[in-house]
């Protein structure tokens, strides 16, 4: 499985996993590319185009996206060659024109040397994802892969694509995970608590109630996400205690039980 | 709503969820449009998301989300039908009929449907007859060259009987 092979990016040697996306390379060696769809642990998607690298040596030669290029014996990629700057530059100037109001999209183009854009700024009316969203669909792939749940998804198609929960009603599926927006690399999404309801302000204000500790009376997860996940650690230890704590009130809780086991006084905390 | 029918339907497919296309194609003949409830029950069936199948179904300009009247034409906007004057076909077959215009729904779709329920008025990419550009379509049949003043003729065809 764990084939070491050797790569070159801009003439330097790296080492990689046979079949592993380039990209992750560059990235666990600090070596700069562009990206907005990639994420480790989902499928590369190859959707933003931002990731350009020109094959010299390979299969392939040629300009290619490196998030689904796959490392091989002596694969060697340019990162920055002239045409890919010119690409860059254009690909940016669409981002600023689908996204206007994206700070993280304006901060990525210019570091990249683009600051203003041709192209006329999508600036959508009543638009839960504020008119920062650029479609890179991480959001959904996370909500459907990784999450199982599948609240949201693409809608439409072309100009007129958009992301939400179907006929933009609320959810009765969503955990409230908050995955979406931990991955969203535009910070598009809106998500509130308040008190014990969480409101997925993005997702047509789908509401998901959260569940209170028992100990500080905090509310710390969603009811739905808890069971759904929950049991995965909670009953490592088979104390059911922790089923309905906070993440502190469990910690501080598992250390001073296992300071009395210790000290072998353990009982004191069984009941 | 009576579902045995999408039951039908989905018997006929050995591996449902891999056959999504044709059972919404199967429902929409039967029911002329994809209802909500219709598009939910699939869903719990063959264990593929409810958004998913929302995704796909506001994805293809075939499918219709709302419920449809008894002729429906589509004015073709594909390239060769645009350069050719589609723009202004549609304009009219909307004023003709006295639907608003520009009016499309939150998923993208344009869908008109007159009062009476006697019209419904899309736009399409494409019929693959570009040659015959422009091109509009009612109900299973094509015609080609429309000019803007043979209109009311064609439209007389199905029932249309203002002035
Ligand atoms: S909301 Fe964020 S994560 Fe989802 S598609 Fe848009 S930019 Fe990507
Ligand atoms: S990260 Fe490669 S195409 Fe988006
Ligand atoms: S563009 Fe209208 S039929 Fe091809």
């Amino acid at each position: 499985m764990s084939d070491k092979v050797n790569v070159y990016i801009n003439s330097k040697r790296y080492q990689a996993i046979k079949g592993e996306p380039l990209l992750n390379v560059a990235r666990r060696n600090r070596v700069d590319i562009p990206a907005l769809c990639y994420e480790e642990s989902l499928k590369p998607y190859g959707a933003c185009r931002l990731c350009l690298v020109d094959v010299k040596e390979g299969a392939k030669k040629g300009l290619t996206t490196s998030c689904t290029l796959a490392c091989s014996e002596g694969l060697s990629v340019a990162t920055n060659t002239d045409e890919i700057k010119r690409h860059r530059k254009v690909l940016f100037e669409l981002y600023l024109s689908q996204a206007p109001n994206s700070e993280k999209i304006k901060d990525m183009a210019a570091r990249y040397g683009v600051f203003s854009t041709r192209f006329e700024l999508k600036h959508q009316e009543n638009d839960k994802l504020n008119s920062k969203c650029v479609l890179c669909g991480l959001c959904v792939r996370t909500c459907n892969e990784i999450m199982g749940a599948g609240v949201i998804n693409f809608i439409g198609r072309g100009h007129n694509t958009k992301i939400n929960t179907p006929y933009f009603e609320s959810s009765d599926v969503c955990l409230g995970c908050r995955a979406c927006l931990e991955v969203c690399p535009t910070k598009a999404i809106t998500i509130e608590d308040r008190s014990n309801i969480r409101i997925m302000a993005s997702w047509s204000y789908t509401e998901v109630e959260l569940k209170k500790c028992t100990v500080c009376g905090k509310y710390y997860a969603p009811e739905k996400l808890d069971a759904k996940v929950g049991s995965l650690f909670y009953y490592r230890d088979k104390d059911a205690k922790l089923k309905n704590m906070c993440p502190e009130c469990r910690k501080k809780y598992a250390a001073k039980k296992h300071t009395l086991i210790m000290e072998g006084e353990a009982e004191k905390y069984a009941k | 709503m009576d579902k045995r029918y999408i039951d039908e339907i989905l018997s006929k497919y050995n591996e449902p969820s891999g056959k999504l296309l044709g059972i919404l194609e199967d429902i929409q003949e039967k029911e002329k449009y994809l209802s909500k409830e219709a598009l939910k029950y699939v869903s719990e069936k063959i264990g593929v998301s409810f958004s998913q199948i929302y995704s796909i179904a506001t994805f293809y300009s075939f499918f219709n989300l709302q419920p449809v009247g008894e002729h429906i034409i589509s004015v073709c906007m594909g390239t060769a039908c645009h350069v050719r004057g589609a723009v202004e076909i549609l304009k009219n077959v909307e004023y003709l009929l006295g639907v608003g215009v520009d009016e499309s729904t939150e998923d993208g779709k344009f869908f008109l449907t007159t009062e009476d329920k006697h019209f419904s008025v899309n736009t399409a990419r494409c019929f693959g007859c570009c040659s015959m550009a422009p091109v509009i379509r009612i109900d299973d049949k094509i015609y080609g060259y429309v000019k803007i003043k043979d209109l009311p003729k064609i439209l007389k065809e199905y029932g249309w009987d203002k002035k």
